[in-house]
């Protein structure tokens, strides 16, 4: 998940503009909802009347500048009332309400908490879950033991998911180097790569080799999740993701 | 060789900074030019030279860089990533990073001039290049600026505006020169926009066709490929990176993006051509002549932007004028250039289990029930893709095509489950055991003829790629530009730079002197053999 300040540095890199105003497009929401939603739509998406978020004004409007130069006036052409008894405020916080929708829709560093719900939903079965873990994970993994209330640690289904299927913090860290002399050295990996390899050993010195004179074996604990990525089938994934999300 | 020295010749008599239009070909040029994004009009970065070779590529050594110095950090990006491949036209060498563009002299790696403009939104993810036609150059902005500036000293000659920032267009591809046509794409698929490419006029900047990535109206052919007119108004298509051009056949080869909303397909049921597709276009009139469509129906960010390379080669005892491209969905495509139809139609980053099959043009038929789900689905490649925007190469004498790849494992959710979803939609998630490779294919079977594989955490194959006739593959690999045998891919020869290796790497003579120029991070590097003498 995207910390708030990632979110912040997506809408910058996206060039969205100034950010829209939180706390007025909260007052505009049921102002929208009483004058607008008719037409435009529940959620502004548009109904009879044409799609706001997508709208090519409102994509172009600074607080409420453009956006309220049509609801004041009106678009008589298109079937549009004017609403003279909105004020300037009101239609500044309709504005803000109708920039949050594209702010939620183009940028997607909100994607995870704004749509926390759906990522915390899966139509997986616990008791096939349950199943497949004694068949597959339990040589190696325990509900009671190792994984005991790893549901706590893990309560979204998106994040349980994808943290069974590979658990990238257990990647290769350790390593014994064997050097042409036949001396091996054990540690943890400072850098790899195909030119050179370096390690610091457990007396805490620092051992660095051309890759090509040495020979290195690298430690793996994800062998056993590399051999389930081709056997899961997607009900699989989810049953499983449902049965460990009961471990709390 | 004497047509190279008339063009020489040619060139310098026509004034200094004169790109010579003849030196725009479909396979060669002359060896101290590199007048295109892609060297030449067939994208495939192979050149003719062998001054540096496999017998002596051990002696290969940096002879100059030049890092990118006082400009600001670049808006939610931070400092300026050399993307671009630099033209390298009489002795000047001409780059690009968003918004920043550079001059150098190849001789004295000393800059020239410096153009910069201050945008006012757009993506500054990337930017590829200046397109050059006679003493002109032309630079498209993030904010959607066209520009045309006097390669002489960067002075602006006209700028026109060819995207909406507003609706979340950006511009950052290198413009391609047909013949009298300077061909423009954009980018952005923030806020479902519909693709569009366009040609413009060198002189005046001023549009002479558009060709949208979508059917305008329902009856128009293609529109029965989408349920309405709202879905094809904002179905995506992003045009955004340069093309191929075949001039004998007069056939402009582009590249289509993913479709919008991108991960959400429900509300544009059906293949939604033609993005995700390779289209075949006509350069005088932005007419479409054949498409082949990649990823129909996508819903996975699968733009099929990647290099449509152009070659030709002897298939089953005839010769044949073949396109290939090593595509985002995971897939090789092989296809006849003058008819669109496939010969090779393979997955080469895990089995193309998003797919059913293929239909009788080749086009992957995708499974439903592999797309983006809420509570995920899962495809044995990358989610987000299994190559991207990094330049492949073919090699003729090998006959193989070479990409920078990924294989792994993806999931794909679905977020707005609405009638009328916006935006993404949904989402990827990471690589599980994702393997970063470099890929050498088969033409005629489509088959992986060797693989470099890089285990996540070990670095990873980075930027483009070039083939030479002195039997060099240049690459980059993790922090290192490095050299490969591209019959094996056996590793020959690496220089470890202060960043990986974030363009394709070029190679041209200047005064007789082979250099081989990469881009990484922020600074050029220009590589030539120990000892060698102008």
């Amino acid at each position: 998940m995207l910390a708030p300040a990632q979110q912040h540095d997506m809408h910058t890199y996206l060039g969205l503009g100034s950010a829209p105003d939180a706390a007025a497009a909260k007052l505009g929401e049921p102002l929208y909802k009483q004058n607008c939603a008719a037409c435009h739509g529940e959620d502004a998406r548009g109904a009879q009347g044409p799609n706001l978020v997508r709208s090519t004004l409102v994509l172009h409007d600074e607080k409420g500048h453009d956006i309220g130069q049509v609801v004041k006036s009106g678009r008589p052409e298109g079937g549009m009332p004017a609403f003279p008894n909105l004020t300037d405020q009101q239609i500044y916080d309709i504005a803000e309400y109708l920039h949050v929708q594209v702010e939620n829709a183009a940028n997607r560093g909100l994607y995870n908490s704004l749509y926390s719900k759906q990522r915390s939903q899966t139509t997986g079965d616990p008791t096939k879950g349950r199943q497949f873990f004694a068949e597959h994970c339990a040589s190696c993994h325990s509900a009671t033991g190792d994984l005991a209330k790893i549901a706590d640690k893990f309560p979204e289904a998106a994040e349980m998911q994808e943290r069974f299927l590979w658990p990238a913090s257990r990647e290769p860290r350790r390593a014994t180097v064997t050097t042409a002399s036949g001396q091996t050295i054990s540690g943890t990996i400072l850098k790899i790569d195909d030119f050179d390899v370096s390690l610091r050993d457990a007396a805490g010195q620092m051992h660095e080799w051309p890759r090509d004179q040495v020979e290195v074996k690298l430690e793996d604990k994800l062998a056993g999740h590399r051999a389930l990525l081709p056997v899961y089938k997607d009900a699989d994934l989810h049953n499983l993701t449902a049965y460990l999300l009961t471990l709390k | 060789m004497n047509r190279f020295l008339l063009l020489t010749c040619l060139a310098a008599s026509l004034g200094a900074q004169t790109l010579d239009p003849r030196t725009l070909t479909l396979f060669h040029q002359p060896p101290d030019i590199w007048p295109t994004y892609n060297g030449d009009y067939s994208g495939r970065r192979y050149r003719t030279l062998d001054q540096i070779n496999q017998s002596n590529v051990g002696d290969l050594q940096l002879d100059w860089s030049f890092k990118i110095e006082g400009i600001p950090p670049l808006r939610g990006v931070g400092k300026a990533v050399i993307k671009s491949t630099p033209l390298m036209v009489n002795g000047v060498l001409y780059f690009t990073v968003p918004d920043h563009v550079f001059a150098v002299d190849a001789r004295t790696h000393k800059k020239l001039w410096q153009f910069d403009w201050q945008d006012q939104g757009g993506h500054l993810l990337g930017q590829r290049g200046v397109g050059m036609y006679g003493n002109w150059l032309y630079f498209l902005t993030p904010d959607g600026w066209f520009f045309s500036l006097n390669a002489k000293d960067g002075s602006v000659r006209w700028r026109k505006k060819v995207a909406d920032e507003k609706l979340q267009y950006f511009t950052t591809m290198s413009p391609l020169i047909v013949k009298n046509h300077v061909l423009i794409g954009v980018g952005g698929d923030a806020m479902d926009v519909r693709g569009y490419l366009e040609s413009r006029d060198p002189e005046t900047g001023d549009l002479e066709w558009r060709w949208w990535s979508e059917p305008q109206k329902p009856g128009d052919p293609g529109a029965d490929t989408w349920p309405n007119q709202a879905a094809m108004d904002h179905g995506g298509g992003m045009t955004w990176m340069p093309g191929t051009y075949d001039p004998e056949l007069n056939l402009l080869y582009w590249g289509t993006g993913n479709a919008n909303p991108v991960f959400a397909g429900q509300s544009r049921k059906g293949a939604n051509l033609w993005t995700a597709s390779i289209v075949a276009l006509n350069p005088d009139t932005g007419k479409l002549v054949w498409w082949f469509q990649a990823s129909p129906h996508d819903t996975h960010d699968w733009d099929n932007v990647e290099t449509p390379v152009l070659f030709d080669a002897v298939i089953d005892g005839k010769p044949r004028k073949l396109l290939a491209q090593g595509a985002r969905c995971g897939w090789f495509f092989v296809l006849d250039r003058t008819n669109g139809k496939a010969l090779v139609s393979k997955p080469f980053s895990g089995t193309g289990n998003w797919a059913k099959g293929v239909d009788d043009k080749g086009q992957p038929i995708p499974d439903p029930a592999k797309e983006p789900k809420v509570d995920g689905s899962m495809i044995d490649m990358p989610a987000m893709g299994a190559t991207n925007w990094q330049p492949p190469s073919y090699d003729p004498e090998t006959e193989l095509f070479y990409l920078n790849g990924t294989e792994g494992y993806g999931l794909a959710y679905l977020y707005d489950t609405s009638n009328e979803p916006e935006g993404y939609g949904g989402g990827g998630s990471e690589t599980f055991d994702a393997r970063s490779a470099l890929f050498a294919l088969d033409i005629r079977t489509g088959n992986t003829r060797w693989k470099h594989e890089i285990p996540h955490g070990e670095g990873s194959i980075s930027g483009g790629i070039l083939t030479t006739s002195g039997k060099l593959l240049f690459t980059g690999d993790s922090s290192s530009v490095a050299a490969f045998d591209p019959a094996t891919g056996k590793i020959l020869w690496h220089h470890r730079l202060a960043a990986p290796v974030s363009n394709g790497p070029s190679t041209w003579t200047l005064d007789g002197k082979q250099y081989v120029i990469v881009g990484a991070g922020d600074t050029l590097y220009a590589f030539t053999l120990k000892g060698a003498k102008p």
